[in-house]
């Protein structure tokens, strides 16, 4: 995954983190009454607050995957699956519950799962639904929101977009349309058990022990991966809150689609792992619609940039540009609905 | 992960090419996991330092501070075992270009390629946590502007069954919320939080204010009870103090609501947790 993803986003980090620097000093130089040593300061303890919070999450989540990726193969996961293509499409929703990956950790899943032969729309399903539909999403979902509209809404309108998503999939998609090639070989090779692609062969189970080292060494791996989307998230987050005026803010988060267009927006660009993406949005919470709080926190963990970076290598383009479109305008369409019409 | 491991000391089959370039890169590479190391375990420190200090209470809800525990027992963890990875891997390679006749093994678990960039953006936290001192939100991180009436958003939850002397500013609020202001006139208070002035304020009125955060300090929103006190020129923004009184409907910023009538007003030190938890 670092071989398709490295060149062009190591460039937009530097972008996002020049920009960001540049609007801390622009605004800090302009001043805004007060001087720069406490702006300073309120700056890192919101900062530090949002870190501190999620960051038990983000490990969480690198060690489950660590897990994952030594203890759970592939074939596993295909022997699961019902063969009913509706009935495997509901469990594609809700697999993520017995494998907590976020948006990264679900693309290299889905990829070796089609390998095994998984339909495409189940795999389509579980890719999007998966990083908010698990267990420590949820519960960093609840820590930061406690149990309420956010919570409830978050995971029923992720099962909604992602059913539908893979249903679409289902009845329009064929596999050589939507796959890449690479991917494709074993799909329509059929059962899959041939040996198309040496990567895929089966491993034998590591030992306990062994295993579990290695979990922790590919946590620490994935922390490397990961840690920076939160900390430059964590950042932008923090500049807003304390830098931009509260009436700047309240004028775009008030707008019943102006919001949910901007918080889509942040969601894309953030590209914060879905574990910990609660507490960004949080900071938003008293200056934007709840819709639009929703929509950041159902499309964030389906499409950013770098889950499209990932999907780029197992989709083809066409399939990619309807991975983003589809929930866009779904969870667009969801948040505009809950401004208009459920008052909060 | 189903990474393509790119062989990238190819070099070792041709001799000739040995001193160059890649064993430079090697070099670097080490030094680069080591510092991610570094970082795993500084992170870990940091978090350990701040709940031994009690600074965690500064970011985020006490009720939450557990989790900090887990996060920094998963730092050291992370941290100690890719130590133990890496100097097992350096003594590998030790041993593998002391005997000439080597077999290259140590990518049997490849590294992630690191960059420098990506360490420094790991980093932050770190460097901010150290070289910032600690401070809770204060007066200056209210933005817009506070009143009497954001006490709605706290929402209405009951507080009446806390003794009016023992009532904090959220409470108040609480209390408040539902119009019915007349009732508390001349209701004794005993309330601790900072001094919060605008420039719109009426003279010899300010509000003692707190952070509330249900969360950690994203959350936070700024409370404050409006405060009738002849000397509150002499008042810093931001000091903490202890402000006690009753409470009269008055006017402030054009609404009728209760003012703290102040009787003493002492200067305090910051309370131990800064914020209130809703």
């Amino acid at each position: 995954m670092n071989a398709t993803a490295s060149l062009p986003l190591r460039r937009l980090i530097l972008l996002i983190v020049g920009l960001a620097l540049a609007v801390i000093l622009l605004m800090a130089l302009l001043g805004t009454g007060s001087d720069f040593g406490t702006i300073l300061n309120t700056f890192s303890t919101r900062f530090l607050g949002i870190f501190i919070e999620a960051i038990p999450f983000l490990l969480l989540g690198t060690v489950a995957s660590g897990l994952i990726d030594n203890f759970v193969s592939a074939d596993d996961i295909a022997r699961w699956m019902p063969r009913n293509p509706v009935l495997a499409t509901l469990a594609g929703t809700f697999m993520g519950f017995l494998f907590p990956v976020c948006e990264c950790g679900v693309v290299p899943v889905v990829r070796r799962l089609y390998a095994k032969g998984l339909p495409v729309s189940v795999g389509i399903t579980f890719l999007l639904a998966a990083p908010a539909l698990n267990p420590i999403a949820l519960v960093s979902t609840y820590v930061a929101f406690g149990f309420g509209a956010v919570l409830i809404g978050r995971f029923m309108f992720t099962a909604l977009v992602a059913l539908a998503v893979g249903l679409v999939f289902a009845y329009a998609g064929r596999p050589q349309d939507v796959l890449r090639p690479t991917t494709l070989v074993p799909v329509m090779g059929g059962d899959g058990t041939g040996d198309v692609i040496p990567l895929y062969a089966r491993t034998p189970r590591k030992p306990l022990l062994a295993g579990l080292r290695d979990s922790i060494v590919s946590a620490g791996d994935e922390f490397y991966e990961m840690g920076r989307y939160l900390i430059l998230g964590s950042l932008l987050a923090a500049a807003m809150q304390t830098l931009i005026s509260q009436d700047v803010l309240l004028a775009l988060g008030r707008g019943p689609v102006i919001s949910v267009l901007v918080m889509q927006a942040l969601a894309f660009v953030l590209s914060v792992c879905s574990t910990v993406d609660s507490f960004l949005a949080l900071a938003f919470t008293g200056t934007f619609t709840t819709g639009s709080i929703l929509a950041f926190l159902t499309f964030g963990p389906m499409v950013d940039i770098k889950s499209t970076l990932m999907f780029l290598g197992v989709y083809k383009q066409r399939t990619v540009l309807y991975l983003i479109l589809l929930p866009l305008l779904m969870t667009l369409l969801i948040g505009v609905w809950i401004n208009l019409n459920v008052a909060f | 992960m189903t990474t393509i491991s790119i062989p990238e000391h190819d070099y070792d089959d041709d001799d000739q090419e040995y001193e160059y370039e890649p064993l430079h890169d090697h070099r670097r590479e080490t030094a680069q996991q080591w510092v991610k190391v570094a970082l795993l375990i500084g992170l870990g420190i940091y978090l350990v330092y701040n709940i031994a200090s009690g600074n965690i209470t500064n970011y985020v809800n006490e009720r939450f501070a557990w989790l900090s525990y887990v996060a920094a027992a998963l730092f050291l963890l992370i941290g100690a075992f890719s130590a133990l990875h890496l100097w097992q891997d350096w003594r590998q390679t030790k041993i593998h270009s002391h005997d000439h006749d080597h077999k290259h093994e140590h990518h049997d678990h490849s590294h992630t390629p690191i960059s420098w960039g990506v360490l420094a953006i790991l980093a932050v936290p770190l460097v901010l946590g150290t070289l910032i001192p600690s401070r809770p939100l204060g007066a200056e991180a209210v933005s817009g502007s506070m009143n009497a009436a954001s006490a709605a958003t706290v929402g209405a939850m009951q507080s009446f069954n806390v003794p009016p002397e023992q009532r904090n500013v959220l409470d108040w609020l609480r209390a408040f919320y539902g119009g019915d202001y007349q009732q508390f006139n001349g209701q004794p208070a005993d309330v601790i939080g900072f001094v919060y002035t605008e420039p719109s304020f009426d003279a010899n009125k300010f509000m003692v204010a707190r952070f509330a955060i249900s969360c950690c300090v994203a959350d936070a929103s700024a409370l404050g009870v409006p405060v009738f006190w002849d000397q509150a020129n002499d008042l810093q923004q931001g000091e903490w103090i202890r402000v006690k009184g009753t409470f009269n409907v008055d006017s402030f910023k054009g609404d009728e609501v209760p003012v703290l009538q102040a009787t003493s007003i002492e200067v305090v030190p910051q309370p131990e947790h800064p914020y209130l938890y809703p």
